[in-house]
């Protein structure tokens, strides 16, 4: 079966310093649909930069990234965009609500975003939906202040899976979090994959990483050890 | 549809930013609406000032491209010249100015001199005076006849029908027929200043105009708005001349003979070479009022445009500077719409839209706060100023005001959109 993502030697390089210092050397990684994958590391080892070029944040020095089969790994913004649109959700760290627009208004956000129109009433369908997947419908009219930590990264998951991705990235999503929490939210965004979606975690918690079917660790930019859990 | 989506969502988020940053918006608004407020004062002014000013100027000037032959001297034989030349003319207007008084025979007029019934006398207020080819000196008072009620008007002969010169606004009654028979109850129209004066004195219907063989019963017909400031009445020169020889048809003292025709004529040519012969040097010019006031007047709404155009300038700086101090705060969120798929466009889109509301909503405080002091101001001071009676808010100050708001929105959101659009996703990933 054909792998949904697959990273060839891909390699980044950040220039503009005295001795150029390479962030990831030669990563090669495949990911199929609907796979849970985790990827840990030190600070500093390339995880976030990882991440950033497989949500078309960022392009690879080096190397090439297949999306389907397609390369996408040279994509123009105006292209990235709309993949971003279409194929991807991000959830990160810090969990990036504007406190001035409610729960559902966040999520809803994600929808309104130019990349085609929703007309108001499948927009609150979709909204609802995505909350109640998450399980905080109760909360749509509530602003972030009066929502806990955890409600509030669900918050952030509910708008990374409106538009329902191939693909959901997520930055440290626990790292803001207590442990129960963060147990809670990790088991919101494994349940992703249950539809086919596939799911990309970095972080530091070698328990929450433990809970993915896959763990690959990352040192010095180079991709070391792939581990089927 | 993808325009379209993109429209509404710019339109979206720009008022959901607006609504989150209120008072920044109020401030931004309060900068940028002394600006707007002047463009818009501006342009109502000149407009009103324009229309005033214009509308006036064909009534004592003349139509433009009308040309004007006016000739000075006491010569006697000029009344004959004109009245043989162009009388029975389509295309040439012969005016003759003359006093006279009506009311009460044998006593002084109300208003000497023809003066306005207001005691403006700067049309012939001051002493009586009497003029001959020595000069002119002042009436003693043993000679002078008791005041009584009478009204002087400045009389204007005409050849035929002068409005196609000048369009003189009907006000009521009608005009002077030039297709009738002539009368010889000579038909009079009034100028407005003139019907003042026979509704503030009730005078007797009996004319005396100097040279007269008799006294004339006038029927006056009807009342025009000439823009005239003296009281004056216009009548058939073939009805006077039943009653006035040709010859004194032109007033020693005050020469007024003038000639209207269109441009070209011949008549011109030929009256020239005919008052010429007579030792009189007609003076010939072709009305261009209309064309010299408009240029005059873009000149000057230019200049305060300009004057108003810089202190919209601060207010754009106003809306400038609250831009880009809320993009700096917006960066996370920028940078967060951008990692869900939001085009570079759009980003800067939703900045500009802000501002182009902001915009907007200033220009219509404005436009509505210019309309509502005018409004105010023409109820308090329109009875005692004519000038701004039935003044109404010009459309094109409103106009003007939308302008200035679009301008001020797009200068002073463009450096905010455009920071906007090239803040980078990764600030989402360090922070």
């Amino acid at each position: 079966m054909t792998a949904l993502i697959q990273l060839s030697g891909i390699t980044k390089i950040l220039k503009g310093q005295e001795q150029p210092r390479t962030i990831l050397d030669g990563v090669s990684l495949d990911v199929h649909a609907g796979e849970s994958l985790a990827i840990v590391g030190r600070s500093g080892s390339g995880k976030s930069t990882l991440l950033s070029i497989l949500g078309l944040f960022d392009r690879p020095d080096q190397g090439s990234y297949l999306l389907d089969g397609t390369d996408i790994s040279r994509l123009p913004e105006r292209r990235a965009a709309k993949l971003r649109s279409s194929h991807y959700g991000f959830v990160f760290q810090r969990f990036f609500l504007l406190k001035h627009l409610t729960a559902a208004q966040n999520v809803a956000m994600a929808l309104v975003n130019g990349q085609g129109w929703l007309p108001r009433r499948q927009r609150r369908a979709k909204v609802m939906a995505a909350l109640e997947e998450v399980g905080i419908a109760h909360l749509a009219k509530n602003r972030p202040s009066r929502m806990s930590g955890g409600e509030q990264q669900r918050v952030a998951i509910a708008r990374a899976l409106v538009r329902e991705p191939k693909i959901l990235l997520a930055d440290e999503p626990t790292g803001a979090l207590d442990t129960e929490t963060g147990a809670l939210v990790i088991d919101a965004l494994q349940s992703v994959t249950a539809r086919g979606c596939s799911l990309i975690l970095v972080t530091h918690d070698r328990d929450h990483a433990a809970r993915m079917g896959r763990v690959v660790h990352l040192e010095a930019g180079v991709l070391t050890e792939q581990v089927a859990v | 549809m993808r325009l379209s989506g993109r429209f509404r969502s710019a339109l979206i988020i720009g008022l959901q930013g607006i609504r989150s940053r209120k008072t920044r918006t109020l401030l931004s608004m309060v900068s940028l609406f002394l600006g707007v407020l002047a463009v818009v004062v501006v342009q109502a002014g000149a407009s009103i000032a324009e229309r005033a000013v214009l509308a006036d100027l064909e009534l004592y000037e003349g139509l433009d491209g009308t040309t004007v032959m006016e000739m000075g001297g006491s010569s006697p034989k000029i009344g004959t010249t004109v009245v043989d030349t162009v009388a029975g003319r389509d295309d040439a207007v012969a005016m003759t100015g003359m006093s006279a008084i009506i009311g009460e025979p044998g006593v002084r007029p109300v208003n000497e001199g023809a003066s306005p019934f207001d005691g403006n006398s700067m049309y012939g207020g001051g002493p009586p005076m009497n003029c001959d080819n020595t000069g002119c000196y002042e009436i003693p008072a043993s000679e002078l006849a008791p005041q009584g009620q009478a009204i002087e008007v400045r009389l204007t002969a005409l050849t035929g029908d002068v409005r196609k010169f000048r369009p003189y606004r009907p006000q009521s009654g009608e005009w002077l027929d030039f297709s009738s028979m002539p009368s010889l109850a000579p038909k009079l129209v009034l100028n407005r200043e003139a019907a003042k004066g026979f509704e503030q004195y009730r005078v007797p219907a009996e004319m005396r105009i100097p040279g007269s063989t008799a006294n004339l019963t006038p029927q006056i017909v009807g009342v025009v708005d000439d823009a005239d400031p003296q009281p004056r009445a216009y009548v058939r020169m073939d009805e006077l001349t039943h009653w006035v020889p040709v010859s004194k048809l032109v007033d020693p003292n005050y020469t007024e003979v003038r000639v209207l025709m269109v441009t070209p004529t011949p008549v011109e040519q030929v009256l020239t070479s005919k008052l010429k012969a007579i030792g009189v040097e007609p003076y010939v010019n072709v009305v261009n009022s209309r064309e010299d006031q408009q240029e005059q007047l873009a000149l000057m709404r230019m200049i305060f445009l300009a004057m108003a155009g810089l202190v919209l300038l601060i207010g754009v700086a106003g809306i400038l500077n609250v831009g880009l101090a809320t993009v700096g705060e917006r960066v996370e969120e920028f940078a967060l719409r951008r990692a869900v798929g939001t085009p570079r466009a759009l980003l800067a889109g939703i900045v500009l839209a802000e501002t182009l509301i902001t915009g907007m909503l200033t220009a219509a405080l404005a436009i509505a706060a210019s309309a509502g002091a005018l409004k105010v101001i023409v109820v308090v001071a329109g009875s005692s100023t004519p000038f701004l009676q039935g003044v109404v808010f010009p459309w094109d100050a409103g106009v003007a005001g939308v302008i200035a708001g679009l301008i001020a929105g797009v200068l002073g959101g463009l450096i905010p959109a455009i920071r906007a659009a090239g803040i980078p996703i990764a600030t989402v990933m360090r922070a």
